[in-house]
């Protein structure tokens, strides 16, 4: 039988879904029977979607259409330097 | 994890086609796919985000004028991000800063959470009020969490970027970072457990 300890430390590759047939039956075990480690799991999943969900929310800003416009330049003028 | 990088913005090769082609709405868009995370990603190596935002945009115009010689042995998110952290390494260095990726020093924060049998000290709680819609001071929790994402040592937000964020190949992030995937995959848990330690302060 796994530890809390040892639940928490293979949560990420759970939630990933990277643990073979038999680690992730031995934390389903676990989890059915501890409430403690039920919620952690579940708090390593809403972890694991908000952090994707960040990267996602980004929002183009006035700033970014001036950089973007200045990379464009740049690649002209290196353009025209090179030949 | 969200997997490929021309989702949609059609296919790669369509997508490096344009690219080189100089389509602005096609580099519009892949900037606005990525530049947050190269960002995120570079200001771990340089340490000012001022810095990174340079590197950042230099990174681009390498990307730009170099897209010809993409050849789609990696795929071009991991090609790009080669470049940032190349851009990223030699401007360290240039700082008299040396990065390693492997994490060495770097901890978990659950090592007082158990008792000596392995056993949560603690009951953890349940976060019925944690969605990404919430405000809490004053901060949606997303901003919560890119601020904790912003206190997390080099490799752990290296590894968080790039595959917890952008997605990339396990092996493309251990290869850029010259890691090994056991080590990548502690990097990652590693990190998501300091950001669940900041959402936790606000349940």
């Amino acid at each position: 039988m796994l530890s809390c300890k040892e639940v928490a430390q293979r949560a990420s590759a759970m939630i990933d879904g990277e643990l073979g047939a038999w680690d992730t039956l031995q934390m389903r075990m676990h989890m059915a029977m501890c409430k403690g480690c039920e919620r952690f799991i579940g708090q390593m999943r809403i972890t694991r979607d908000l952090t994707e969900a960040v990267d996602e929310a980004e929002e183009l800003h006035d700033v970014d259409d001036l950089r973007i416009s200045a990379i464009l330049s740049q690649l002209h003028e290196g353009k025209q330097q090179g030949g | 994890m969200r997997g490929d990088t021309g989702q949609g913005i059609g296919d790669e090769a369509e997508l490096v086609r344009k690219l080189a082609a100089g389509d602005r709405a096609t580099f519009e868009a892949i900037y606005r796919k990525h530049n947050a995370a190269m960002v995120r990603f570079a200001t771990g190596i340089v340490k000012s985000r001022a810095t990174a935002e340079e590197v950042t945009q230099d990174a681009w115009v390498s990307v730009l004028k170099n897209i010809g010689g993409f050849e789609g042995r990696s795929s071009l998110a991991g090609w790009m991000f080669t470049i940032v952290l190349n851009k990223a390494r030699t401007r360290a260095g240039r700082d008299g800063r040396s990065v390693s990726f492997d994490g060495a020093g770097e901890d978990d924060n659950l090592a007082a959470a158990f008792d000596g049998r392995g056993r949560w000290k603690d009951m953890p709680e349940l976060w019925e009020e944690i969605t990404a819609e919430r405000i809490i001071a004053g901060r949606s929790v997303l901003q919560h969490v890119n601020a904790a994402i912003e206190t997390l040592p080099p490799a752990q937000r290296s590894v968080l970027v790039l595959r917890g964020q952008q997605g990339l190949e396990a092996a493309e992030v251990c290869a850029m970072l010259g890691i090994t995937e056991g080590n990548m995959r502690v990097l990652l848990h590693r990190a998501r457990l300091a950001v669940r330690g900041a959402l936790d302060g606000l349940a």
